[in-house]
């Protein structure tokens, strides 16, 4: 890690213009050495990555829940996410009294990367939080509507909590799936309304309620090398450094295109956005139906850990 | 470095010894042990740079009610150090608060609407009534303290910036000691509803002001429910406007001293304009009836061993360094610093700090005793900070009341 | 009583991490060490002989705020006396220190902190140890609650927490000294001192507390000490990094 081996001589003062002291303040990610560029560039032109995946090929996805409903622990190779879903009462807003709430947070810390400071918002976080945004709140992949308890009184505020651990690229693709992998696996506390009081139960009285989840957009990103020739998907942290530009799509599995963004970089042939979006289409396919299969697994182990739970509850009495 | 030898440079005989002001800057921490330590020869008693015995506070004033536009102020000033604190009372309507509506079905929503017959004395709390007072303050955040660490107050407090950490520490200790402490009866930032009964004497009853809330808690066959309508939400803003160390004890004796002098206006909900409606009369307004008197005493550990963290670190062991002291009873080694200053902060890492209240039987009751950053305080000096706390209680109890 | 698990060095990116659960209080924290590091926006700030701690706590499902900057604040000054900064390598750099709150209850603004403070001071002592950074000693650390009818217990949840009518957390070292001390509620000096030997037998077994006799025995039939914790969690990592050599002897 290059902050660890900055034992050089100091930088000289006159250096320290302001708006170079403001971005020579910033902590970069360690560069790539020329040398690594060239050879992931060079093996990518004989379509070969460095860990041995094809170009649409994602890394080994592995996802686990924790004990409460909506907390998602997901591994993307070595990119490593936590995502904690939580709900509370609120009032809506004036302006949309049938609407519930629903809010994304993102915030990088260092133990994600050393590169990132603690408490300071960087681009990368901000333009990730972006695309999350865009590909599941805007998209309306959560039915804000569903979440209205009493018109303008009150509703749900559904919140996700995202949690960089390990950053081995791609977070975007990988933070997208843990999200929507938390709103389809949390399970808020059941309300009534009875005579204008709202009252909520709790998760011992009465089974909680799952989301009203419309569809199951997720993105996918490309990253394009030696003049658009190789595109490649989920690249990894040194990938992503040795890319030109990269392609974002979201899209849902009925071939919905949610979000699409070529963001910057590289200029791009317009053909190849058409063919990206049937890879994307099918990798969207591929990775949901994994989640699916996981998540069933873990919810049938749920039921059955409650039946035993309410039979030894009566066993008791 | 170089600056003792520069201003000795130009005087005619070039004197070995400094003035005290720059040998306090070059050599702080010698020169604070030199006070604390004064060699046997000399005969003089061990004291603080700044004067003070160690256990010994700085000057205290309090002046309440130095704002005007505010439901209750104070000024409190410790030594150099300055806190001014404002209360500024909103009406928070129920209506307006989205959890208000809401009841989980474990708990039954007795507490939202109560019957007047329930209601308890002030006197006699029952264990509902607190548990009551917790969730209302709690829970609706009915209590908003704000600390700043204004521009100025301090070298290196530049204006424009975010709070810094210091101040937001304090603003979270003000408010988690104003819950734990429950210093704030939720009663008294409640605002009822009386529905009017048909009954004569009840329309008289709600005419009458504070009257009314007693007599009813008395008249228990009236069964019409009382209604909470609004509360008081108390925004205390509390501005530190110079800071010479021991920011907190300030605070926190301005916050107290400003909710001790707050008043609220009569209000009530009137059920033909659906509005909360304020008497402006000011001998209707009444004072919150606060509990107990808590007052924070912090304290910091000067050591004489400074350069110990320069060399290999042994760290003795604490039933070693008991026998140790007990062998040789060689000077002293740490001094624990009341009401430390800038100055003293700047040389100590442990810190301590205690809040305490008096019982009715004059024992000294803990409301918070906190302290890190260091190994050396345990339980003997604690106890002694008890005592002086204590005693530090005494004095501000009386400039309070003064105030 | 559940004994609280760890397991060290669990991410990749950071220089040194632990996780660490109290199923006791439900409470599952991440920590992550990264040191020594360059702090370049700070420079004016650093100290010339020093190394700068920085603590950052990340709540689980809520928005950082003033109880975090409070807790970090505590947290910095304890491992400030703990680490040593005069190391070489580490004057002038910082030591990084990131808690995550993944799971568990979220703290409310103005709710009493001390409940998460034992699993955030464990997990930045285990993270510490496992990014190699030079420490002074360890320590460990106890939550205790007295009950309303005056019972000590330990580690309450939330709820018991808040019904509580004191709150108190210690810190002892390895040499025992009272590193830390954070009581809050309304309690006195006596029962104060009950609590402090309840919590050396829970920290450091029965060996140093001299008249509490019956409670150290009970505390010692049935846990472990804590300090031993910390010391076994490091003996199992190493265990599983010098496989290869243990094998091949």
């Amino acid at each position: 890690m290059a902050q660890k081996s900055t034992f050089g001589p100091r930088e000289a003062p006159t250096l320290g213009s302001p708006s170079r002291a403001l971005f020579g303040k910033m902590l970069k990610e360690a560069q790539l050495s020329v040398a690594e560029r060239d050879f992931i560039l060079e093996a990518l032109r004989e379509n070969v990555r460095l860990d041995g995946r094809g170009p649409d090929q994602f890394r080994s996805l592995n996802l686990s829940f924790g004990n409460e409903y909506g907390h998602v622990k997901l591994q993307v190779g070595k990119t490593s996410i936590v995502v904690r879903i939580s709900a509370e009462v609120t009032k809506p807003r004036d302006d949309r009294p049938f609407d519930g709430l629903f809010n994304i947070n993102l915030e990088l810390s260092a133990m994600g990367s050393p590169a990132w400071e603690n408490g300071r918002s960087n681009d990368l976080e901000a333009y990730v939080t972006h695309v999350l945004d865009s590909v599941i709140r805007r998209s309306n992949a959560l039915d804000t509507e569903s979440l209205c308890i009493l018109k303008g009184v009150s509703c749900w505020s559904i919140r996700a909590d995202v949690h960089v651990l390990d950053y081995d690229g791609n977070l975007t693709d990988a933070a997208c799936i843990a999200i929507m992998t938390g709103l389809r696996h949390f399970r808020r506390p059941d309300a009534v309304v009875r005579d204008g009081q709202v009252i909520v139960y709790g998760v011992e009285e009465r089974v909680p309620v799952a989301l009203n989840i419309t569809h199951n957009p997720l993105s996918v990103t490309f990253n394009a090398f030696n003049e658009g020739n190789n595109i490649i998907v989920d690249a990894t942290r040194k990938e992503e450094q040795a890319s030109e530009g990269e392609l974002v799509i979201g899209i849902n599995n009925g071939g919905d295109v949610c979000f699409l963004s070529k963001f910057s970089g590289a200029p791009l042939d317009a053909m190849e956005v058409v063919t990206k979006s049937n890879v994307a289409l099918e990798k969207v396919k591929e990775i949901n139906t994994k989640v699916d299969k996981i998540m069933q697994v873990d919810l049938a182990r749920r039921a059955k850990l409650g039946m035993a739970d309410e039979s030894r509850a009566e066993n008791d009495r | 470095m170089a600056t003792p030898a520069a201003n000795a440079a130009p005087s005619v005989s070039p004197s070995l010894s400094l003035p005290p002001s720059q040998f306090a800057r070059l050599q702080p921490h010698a020169y604070l042990l030199a006070h604390l330590s004064p060699p046997p020869a000399s005969n003089q008693p061990s004291i603080r740079a700044n004067g003070r015995a160690p256990s010994q506070f700085r000057v205290t004033s309090a002046n309440a009610g130095s704002l005007t536009h505010t439901n209750g102020s104070a000024v409190v000033r410790i030594g150099d150090t300055t806190a001014v604190c404002g209360v500024r009372a909103e009406i928070l309507h129920t209506d307006d608060i989205a959890s208000w509506s809401v009841s989980s079905s474990s708990t039954s929503n007795s507490n939202k609407r109560r019957r007047l017959g329930e209601k308890t004395t002030d006197e006699d709390e029952g264990q509902d009534e607190n548990e009551e007072d917790r969730a209302h303050i709690e829970d609706l955040n009915l209590l908003v303290p704000n600390l700043s660490l204004s521009t100025g107050c301090a070298p290196g407090f530049t204006p424009g910036a975010p709070p810094s950490a210091l101040a937001q520490s304090l603003s979270h200790q003000i408010l988690s000691l104003l819950h734990s402490t429950r210093l704030i009866r939720a009663d008294d930032l409640r605002i009822w509803y009386q529905p009017p009964n048909l009954g004569s004497e009840a329309l008289e009853r709600h005419n009458e002001s504070q009257q009314m809330e007693i007599d009813a808690g008395q008249g228990s066959e009236e069964s019409d429910p009382q209604e909470i309508k609004a509360f008081w939400v108390l925004y205390i803003d509390v501005m530190i406007i110079s800071l010479a160390g021991n920011p907190f004890d300030a605070a926190w004796a301005a916050v107290l001293a400003a909710l001790r002098d707050t008043k609220l206006p009569k209000a009530w909900w009137d059920i033909d304009n659906e509005t909360i409606i304020c008497s402006d009369d000011i001998s209707e307004a009444s004072r919150l009836s606060l509990r107990g008197l808590p007052v924070a005493s912090s304290f910091c550990v000067f050591e004489a061993d400074a350069a110990a963290g320069w060399r290999a670190v042994v760290i003795p062991d604490v039933n070693d360094q008991k026998a140790q002291n007990q062998r040789k009873k060689g000077p002293q080694q740490k001094w624990i610093l009341a009401d430390p200053d800038g100055y003293e902060e700047g040389l100590s890492q442990e810190r301590a700090t205690l809040v305490v209240d008096k019982a009715k039987n004059g024992k000294n009751v803990i409301l918070k005793m906190e302290k890190h950053g260091g190994w050396s305080v345990d339980t003997e000096d604690l106890r002694q900070l008890v005592e002086i706390s204590g005693q530090r209680w005494d004095e501000m109890k009386r400039i309070l009341d003064q105030c | 009583m559940v004994e609280p698990t760890a397991s060290l060095s669990t991410l990749n990116r950071a220089d040194g991490s632990a996780s660490y659960k109290c199923p006791a209080t439900g409470y599952d924290v991440l920590g992550s060490v990264n040191a020594p590091i360059e702090l370049p926006a700070r420079r004016d700030a650093l100290k010339p002989e020093d190394a700068t701690i920085e603590v950052f706590v990340k709540p689980g499902n809520t928005t950082a705020g003033v109880g975090e900057r409070y807790v970090e604040g505590i947290l910095r000054s304890v491992l400030t006396e703990v680490v040593l900064g005069r190391e070489r390598g580490y004057p002038r750099r910082g030591v990084v220190i990131t808690l995550a709150i993944v799971g568990g209850g979220s703290v409310e603004r103005g709710d009493s902190y001390l409940t998460v403070l034992p699993a955030l001071l464990h997990t930045s002592l285990l993270a510490l140890l496992s990014a190699s950074v030079p420490l002074a000693m360890t320590f460990s650390s106890a939550l205790l609650g007295v009950t309303k009818s005056g019972d000590i217990v330990r580690d309450p949840s939330a709820a018991d927490a808040k019904a509580a009518s004191s709150l108190h957390v210690l810190a002892f070292s390895s040499k025992g000294h009272l590193l830390l001390n954070e009581s809050e509620g309304c309690f006195d000096f006596d029962t104060w001192e009950l609590i402090r030997e309840r919590a050396v037998s829970i920290c450091r077994g029965a060996a140093v507390s001299g008249t509490g006799e019956d409670v150290a025995m009970g505390e010692r039939s049935n846990d472990a000490r804590l300090d031993g914790f910390v010391r076994e969690t490091v003996e199992d990592r190493l265990h599983v990094d010098y496989a290869w050599k243990i094998e091949s002897n």
